[in-house]
Parts: structure tokens; sequence; C-alpha cells
């Protein structure tokens, strides 16, 4: 049984009306960089098969609350996180989570390209392979089908064997997106996915991500509030490491509940 | 008006007399360079035949090579290096990655720095005492030893320094697709350092193929040739220790000739640790 949503968030009725279930559900949730709270008591669902953005100003916690939905913040010290973080009624904090089999289910995409110092075959491959024992030719298949899903395969298709590193910036940003879907994860973790990208680059990953919410729940943050608007259904708003406020984006854009939700998407402050 | 250029003027002066300053210290200290590298090539050119490399180092007074030394050092060194690098490199993938944030790292830095800055006759006196007194003999095996004591700090430093140049957005990449840590290290983050890490291995080995102290009191000299590891054996700076302080003037010139070999060979590793140090950026 999915834990029912609580009158704390009020979803907006056309979210509600669509038949989308839970997958991850937020319950006060605290995180600490050593001493010092970086998130202050956040509770939050996410609706799975759709796209939700995080926006907020710089050090508002978006980006440490999405290093939490995998635990990637453990490869450093004095890092800790308490609450719960439910992905389909089951708490990812809990200490018996094994973070591989974890990081397999939720893949993340960062804010600069990342690929491997690897071929572009191998980028691919390397996720793959880590779980999975396939001959070549059902890997061949695999490394397409991923490269075909991130819209990157009749750029690369010639060229497999070159370094992933010869790539454009916004090529090696969907090889990143192509290597974690290879994984076949359940959710897609973007960290500023195209903060660092041109214009032409960025309207492929957002196109990507509309293509992708079809089999994958999403959770992106970004600084770019047209981004978010275009890319999302749900927009949670954050201020100083607090959820100021959580809704359908459409509501977010036009008519905040919350001043200072409208000051932020005005550009009055942040 | 007159005040701002007249206080432009001095600063050109000042800048021209500086400068000039420098550029004369540059000099002074490539003249040595070439001085050196030129005596070496002027005298060390004279006695370069195939004989050096295919006979032995001969008696006093006789004509011969340096065939036994070359092989000597040959190897030593890479006995040295084979037992040397695979310590330096888990020693540095410790602290680069596993060990990044504790105590033990700073601790096995500060000595390891030491290491690298220790001379290494002590490195030497050290072995003499470890093995060669014990073994009651010299031996090729106690020179190896020696040699590796010399590799460790400068793979575990290179080893170090280039693994903790690879972006930890890397790591992060690694970890977020599910790979445990070993393989990020052994797949991403090797791989992302592999000329660096090269690179310390040939430096390493330029370094001791050039170290005649450690090797005095451990491996001696055999004038014939040797292949057990158990005795004392012949290499290249002992050789020329020996050859370069005595009366003879066959030996002087063979003293010549290896220092021209070595130098050529440290040179030839450095040319290609830095080539391969250029590609990477």
């Amino acid at each position: 049984m999915k834990p029912m949503l609580s009158n704390e968030i009020a979803m907006s009725d056309a979210i509600a009306l669509a038949p989308k279930t839970t997958k991850i559900e937020v319950k006060d949730l605290n995180f600490y960089y050593g001493e010092s709270k970086a998130l202050k008591n956040i509770s939050l669902s996410l609706p799975a098969r759709s796209v939700t953005a995080f926006i907020g100003p710089s050090g508002c916690g978006k980006s440490t609350l999405l290093r939490v939905f995998n635990r990637i913040y453990e490869l450093y010290p004095k890092q800790r996180a308490d609450g719960q973080v439910l992905l389909d009624g089951k708490n990812i904090l809990d200490r018996s989570q094994d973070l591989n089999l974890l990081r397999t289910k939720i893949g993340m995409v960062f804010q600069k390209p990342t690929p491997f110092p690897m071929s572009i075959y191998e980028n691919i491959a390397f996720g793959i392979r880590l779980y999975e024992k396939l001959s070549k030719s059902e890997m061949d298949v695999r490394v397409e089908q991923a490269l075909h899903r991130a819209a990157l395969w009749n750029e690369v298709k010639d060229k497999l064997d070159a370094s992933g590193l010869s790539l454009s910036g916004g090529q090696q940003q969907r090889l990143c997106i192509a290597r974690t879907v290879a994984v076949k994860p359940e959710v897609i973790l973007l960290d500023e996915p195209a903060s660092a990208l041109d214009p032409l680059s960025t309207a492929k990953i957002e196109e990507l991500i509309d293509e992708l919410q079809v089999d994958y729940t999403i959770v992106i943050v970004t600084h770019n509030m047209q981004q978010a608007a275009r890319v999302s259904s749900q927009t949670a708003f954050m201020y100083l490491g607090e959820l100021i406020e959580y809704d359908k984006t459409e509501k977010m854009f036009t008519s905040p509940g919350e001043k200072r939700t409208q000051d932020y998407i005005t550009g009055r402050f942040g | 008006m007159s005040n701002a250029s007249s206080l432009h003027a001095r600063r050109k002066a000042r800048n021209s007399v500086m400068m000039t300053l420098c550029m004369a210290a540059a000099g002074i200290g490539l003249a040595w360079l070439a001085l050196i590298l030129g005596a070496l090539l002027w005298k060390g050119v004279a006695g370069l035949s195939l004989s050096v490399f295919t006979e032995m180092t001969p008696p006093p007074g006789d004509a011969g090579g340096l065939l036994n030394a070359i092989a000597g050092s040959i190897a030593m060194t890479l006995i040295g290096i084979i037992v040397g690098t695979p310590i330096g490199i888990l020693a540095g993938t410790y602290m680069a990655e596993y060990g990044r944030f504790s105590k033990l790292t700073v601790v096995v830095r500060f000595i390891n720095d030491i290491l690298l800055s220790a001379p290494s006759i002590i490195v030497g006196l050290f072995v003499y005492e470890l093995l060669v007194r014990p073994m009651g003999h010299f031996s090729a095996i106690a020179g190896s030893f020696a040699l590796a004591i010399l590799v460790i700090p400068v793979v575990v430093r290179t080893t170090e320094d280039m693994l903790t140049l690879v972006p930890n957005s890397l790591r992060e990449a690694g970890a977020a697709i599910g790979a445990p840590r070993w393989i990020v290290i052994r797949s991403v983050a090797y791989r992302a350092a592999l000329s660096g890490i090269v690179t310390g291995i040939l430096l390493a080995i330029a370094r001791i193929s050039g170290e005649t102290a450690p090797l005095l009191f451990t491996a001696l000299n055999n004038q014939f040739w040797s292949s057990n590891l158990n005795a004392p054996m012949a290499s290249l700076p002992v050789t020329i220790f020996q050859f370069a302080l005595s009366p003879y003037e066959e030996w002087q010139q063979l003293a010549w000739t290896g220092a021209l070999i070595i130098t050529l060979t440290v040179l030839a590793l450095s040319i290609i640790a830095r080539s391969l140090t250029g590609r990477r950026t």
C-alpha cells in the first residue's frame, strides 16, 4: 500500500485526476553539511512518470535535495540526512539499502557533461556490464537503444569507437543521458543538465526530457525558470533550505500561493 | 603631466634592470648545464663504439666495454620498478581515493615527502643493515631493494597528485550508474589519470637509473658478467664511480661513455614523460 498524500501539499485537480501514483515520497527530510543544516523538514511527493522541477536561488538546497534521492552525498564525509525518502514505499535512507542497487534504480545526470574517458560505445556498455551479462550482439542492441533514446544515435553511429570526450558539450550531455537510461532506471535525476550548454543543445535536451517522461519519473533542478515552466508538470520552489511552495507548474507560474514564490518567479529576488 | 611621465620612465628603467638581471640568472644557470652536457658529449662520444655494448668491463689497462654494467643496471632498475611501482600506486590510490579525508593520509603524505627528499645514501645504508649484513654478502637483490625504496615515494606522489586531479564529478558519475567504488577507481579514475601515472613511473626510472650511493652498499660491483641475483652485480653508476676515480685512461674513457649513456637514457625518459603529460592537457 502506498501512503496516502496528506493534505499539507495541495495537488491541483489536473494532477489529482491523472492516474499517477506516487514514485518518491519525502517525509520530514533534514540534511546537514557538518553542522550546518541545508534542508529543513522537507516533505513532498513526486508522481511517477512525470517531470518535477526544483527551482530557487543558489544555495536554496534544491541540488542537495536531488542528491539525497540517490544518496550520492555519501561519497563525502560529514554529510548526512535524516527523515524518510520513500521510493515505492520503501525508505531509501535506511542503512540496509544497498547504495549501488539504489543508483541503478535512480540515475543521475550532472550539470557538466561527464563522459568517462573511454569510447562512446564503452561509455554506455560500462554501466550495463555492471549488472548484466550480455553477449556482444545483445550489448550492441542495448547500446544502440540507449543512444536512440537519447537522440544521439544518428550523430555517433559511425564513430562508436571514438572517445566520448571527442563529442561536443551537448552531445556529451546526451551521451550521459544515454548512459543513465541504458541501465534501465526508474527515476532520472537531472542536476541543471542544460546550464553548461548552448540554446540549441538545451532545446534538444528539453525535447528529450519530454519524451523520457513517458517511461521515467524525472526530477530536474534548474536555474532557468522558463525551462522549469516548459518541461515540468510540477514545480517546487525552495528557499534557504525550505520548501516554500509545491504545486502544478501551471499554477506556480501563473498564480502562486506564496508571495516569495511570486517574487522569485517575477525576478524580484534570487 | 611631467610628474606622471617621469614616474613612467622610472618604472620602465627599473623594469629593464630587473629583466636584465633575470635573464642573466637564467643564462648562468643554463650555461653550467650546457657546459656539463658539452663536456659529456665531447668526452663520451669519443669512446662510443659497438664494443661498449658487447664487451665486459676490462681489467686495468685493457680495452673493453660496459655490457655487464649496462645489463646489471637494467636488471636492478627493472626489479626495483616492478617491486616499488605497485606499492607506490596502491599507496597513492589509498591517499587520493579511499583515505582522502583521513588523518592517516596526512601522515603518510608527510613521511612520503621526507622519503622523497631523503639522501639516497641513507637508503643504501638502511638496506645494508637490513639485507646485506644478515645475508653476509652484497647482492643484486639488495641493490634492487634499495632502488625499489627510492621508487616508492616518487610513484606515491605522482599517483596521488594525478588521481586528485581527476574531477570528482567523474567519480560521482561513476557512482551514479551504480558502479562500486573499486570499479570507479579501476575503470574511470585510473583511466583518466593513466598518462600521469605512467609519467610518474618513467620519472622514477629516470631517478634510480643514475643512483650510485644506494648501490655502493648493496649490489657493490662486479667486473664480470653475472646473472645471479644473490651475488654482487655491476651497474653503470657504480662502474662510472670506480672507473672515473681510477688512474687508468681506458677506465676513465669508459666512465665518460657510461655517463653519456645514462644521461641520454634519462633525457629520453624525460622527453617521453613530458610528451605524455603534454598530451593529457
